[in-house]
C-alpha cells in the first residue's frame, strides 16, 4: 500500500491504494467518481479518459502512484467548476443528440474538453484525431463531432 | 493479482539504476501503457516496477520550437543543431512540437500515428524503442536520421547507435540496470526530404500492418548524398533496407532508380505471415510503398 496525494477536480485528496492499482480504480472506488468507465481496461477504447495535468489520458493504463501531485479533472468536475451548470460542451452533446446509451460520453466529454482546451477553434478532421480514441457503438460518432464543433464556436463567442 | 507490485518513483537518475540494482524483480516502466495491459491480463507480473516519469532529467525535448538562429543556420548549411530527446518525452510531445514536425517530418509522423490521443499522451519514444516490437513506429522513424541512444547504467554512461540497439522483438542491448536516458537525433542538413508511411486497414488505433520510412539528403546538384530506407514488421526488429539506400546513393533521383530502390528493398525484406498479415502482402507492399513514401518526402519534385 501507498498514500497518494492529488487533486481531483480542484480539491486535494490523500487515498491509500494498492500499488498495481490504476488511477480508473482509485476514482471509481476510493473517490466514488464514477464518470469515467472501464470498457476494455487496455486503453482501446477511451471510456475511462480524464485529463491529468491539462492532457486526456487513459485512466485503466494510469498507475495510481503515478497521480501523486498531479491535477486530474473528471467529468463530475466539469459542472461542480461551472456553478452547477451544465458547460457549453454538455450542453452541445445534449442538443445535438450526441448521447444515446451514455457509457462512452463521460469519456468522449474529457476528450473533446481536452482538445478544446488547447485549441479552440479545430477543424472536423482535428475532432476525429482528438476523439479516435473514444469508441461510440450507439451514434455512428456524427453527432459526437457535431457537438464539438458547436460547442467551440458557442465558446469562442 | 499475484503479490502486489511496488511501484517506486526514484527522482534522480542514480536512485533509478540504484532500485534496479538491488531491488529484486525490479523493471523500469514509463508511459507503462504496454506494461499495465501485460499486467491485466495476467501475461506480465513484475515483483517493482522503477517509473522513470519523475526524474527531471529525463523529460527534455530541445529544442522544441523553431528558431531564426537555426533557420539562418539551416539555410547556410551549417546546421548544427539536431534534436535531445529525453527517455520520457511522450509521443504527445512530439506530435505537439513544431521543431519535430518542421525538421524531423518522419519521426513526427510517426509518433503521431501511435494509439490513440490518450494513450500519445502517456506513452514514451524511450518505453516504444525499449519495448523493441517489430513494428514500433518512433524507431523506425529515428532510424531515418542516424539516432543514437545515450543509455545510463551502474558502469556510466554510453551512447550506441540505435540501428544497432535491437537484438530481436524485445529483445535489446540494454543491459541489466541500464536505463535510455536520451534519444541524440543529430542534423540532417539542408535539402532534406522524409516521410513516414504507417500501412493501417484503419486511420487510427492500430498496430502498423508495415511501416516504411524514407529520408534523402541531397547535394547541392540533386545527386543523392545520404539515402535512409527504414522498415518497420519487415525483420524481427525495426530495422533499415541498407540494399535500398545503396541503390539511392551517389545517384540522381529519378522515377526509375526510385522503383528499383522499391524492389530492392522487398527482395530483401525478411517478412512473415502474422495474424495481421501475410507475408506475401507485406514484400509486395515494400516495393510500392518505398517508391510511394520517397514521392510523398517530397524529393522527387
Amino acid at each position: 500500500m501507498k498514500t497518494i496525494t492529488f487533486k481531483v477536480n480542484g480539491a486535494p485528496v490523500t487515498v491509500d491504494v494498492r500499488e498495481d492499482w490504476n488511477l480508473l480504480k482509485v476514482l471509481n472506488e476510493k473517490l466514488e467518481l464514477t464518470g469515467a468507465k472501464e470498457g476494455c481496461g487496455a486503453g482501446e477504447c477511451g471510456a475511462c479518459t480524464v485529463i491529468v495535468d491539462g492532457v486526456a489520458v487513459a485512466s485503466c493504463l494510469y498507475p495510481a502512484c503515478e497521480a501523486e501531485g498531479r491535477e486530474v479533472e473528471t467529468a463530475e468536475g466539469l459542472v461542480l467548476a461551472n456553478g452547477g451548470e451544465l458547460t457549453e460542451l454538455q450542453k452541445a452533446f445534449v442538443a445535438c443528440g450526441a448521447v444515446q446509451c451514455g457509457f462512452c460520453t463521460p469519456g468522449m466529454i474529457m476528450s473533446a474538453k481536452a482538445l478544446l482546451d488547447h485549441n479552440p477553434a479545430p477543424t472536423a478532421q482535428e475532432v476525429k484525431v482528438a476523439l479516435a480514441g473514444n469508441i461510440c457503438r450507439c451514434t455512428g460518432y456524427h453527432q459526437i463531432v457535431e457537438a464539438v464543433l458547436a460547442a467551440a464556436e458557442e465558446m469562442r463567442k | 493479482m499475484a503479490a502486489e507490485l511496488a511501484y517506486l518513483r526514484p527522482t534522480t537518475l542514480s536512485e533509478a539504476v540504484s532500485f534496479l540494482e538491488t531491488v529484486a524483480g525490479a523493471q523500469p516502466v514509463a508511459g507503462a501503457t504496454d506494461v499495465y495491459v501485460g499486467i491485466r491480463s495476467g501475461k506480465h507480473a513484475p515483483a517493482a516496477l522503477v517509473s522513470l516519469k519523475a526524474i527531471p532529467a529525463l523529460g527534455h525535448l530541445t529544442p522544441d520550437s523553431p528558431t531564426d538562429a537555426y533557420e539562418g543556420k539551416a539555410e547556410g548549411g551549417t546546421a548544427d543543431l539536431g534534436v535531445l530527446i529525453g527517455g520520457v518525452v511522450t509521443h504527445g510531445a512530439v506530435e505537439d512540437s513544431e521543431w519535430m514536425r518542421r525538421h524531423f517530418p518522419a519521426v513526427h509522423q510517426a509518433c503521431s500515428g501511435v494509439g490513440s490521443r490518450q494513450v500519445r499522451n502517456v506513452a514514451t519514444l524511450g518505453g516504444n524503442i525499449c519495448n523493441a516490437a517489430p513494428c514500433a513506429d518512433s524507431a523506425v522513424g529515428l532510424l531515418l536520421y542516424d539516432a543514437t541512444l545515450i543509455l545510463a547504467g551502474p558502469a556510466g554512461e554510453r551512447e550506441l547507435p540505435l540501428s544497432d540497439f535491437f537484438v530481436g522483438p524485445g529483445e535489446t542491448r540494454l543491459q541489466p540496470a541500464e536505463i535510455l536516458k536520451e534519444i541524440r537525433v543529430p542534423a540532417p542538413g539542408p535539402r532534406t526530404f522524409a516521410h513516414y508511411w504507417k500501412h493501417t486497414r484503419r486511420k487510427g488505433v492500430e498496430l502498423p500492418l508495415l511501416g516504411v520510412g524514407a529520408r534523402l539528403t541531397l547535394a547541392a546538384d540533386g545527386t543523392v548524398e545520404v539515402a535512409r530506407i527504414s522498415l518497420g514488421v519487415c525483420a524481427p526488429m525495426p530495422t533499415r533496407s541498407r540494399e535500398a539506400e545503396q541503390v539511392l546513393e551517389g545517384k540522381k533521383l529519378t522515377a526509375e532508380l526510385v522503383k528499383e530502390a522499391g524492389e530492392v528493398a522487398a527482395a530483401h525484406a525478411l517478412v512473415r505471415d502474422t495474424w495481421r498479415g501475410r507475408g506475401w502482402y507485406r514484400r509486395e507492399m515494400v516495393r510500392v510503398l518505398v517508391p510511394r513514401v520517397i514521392g510523398l518526402s517530397g524529393a522527387l519534385s
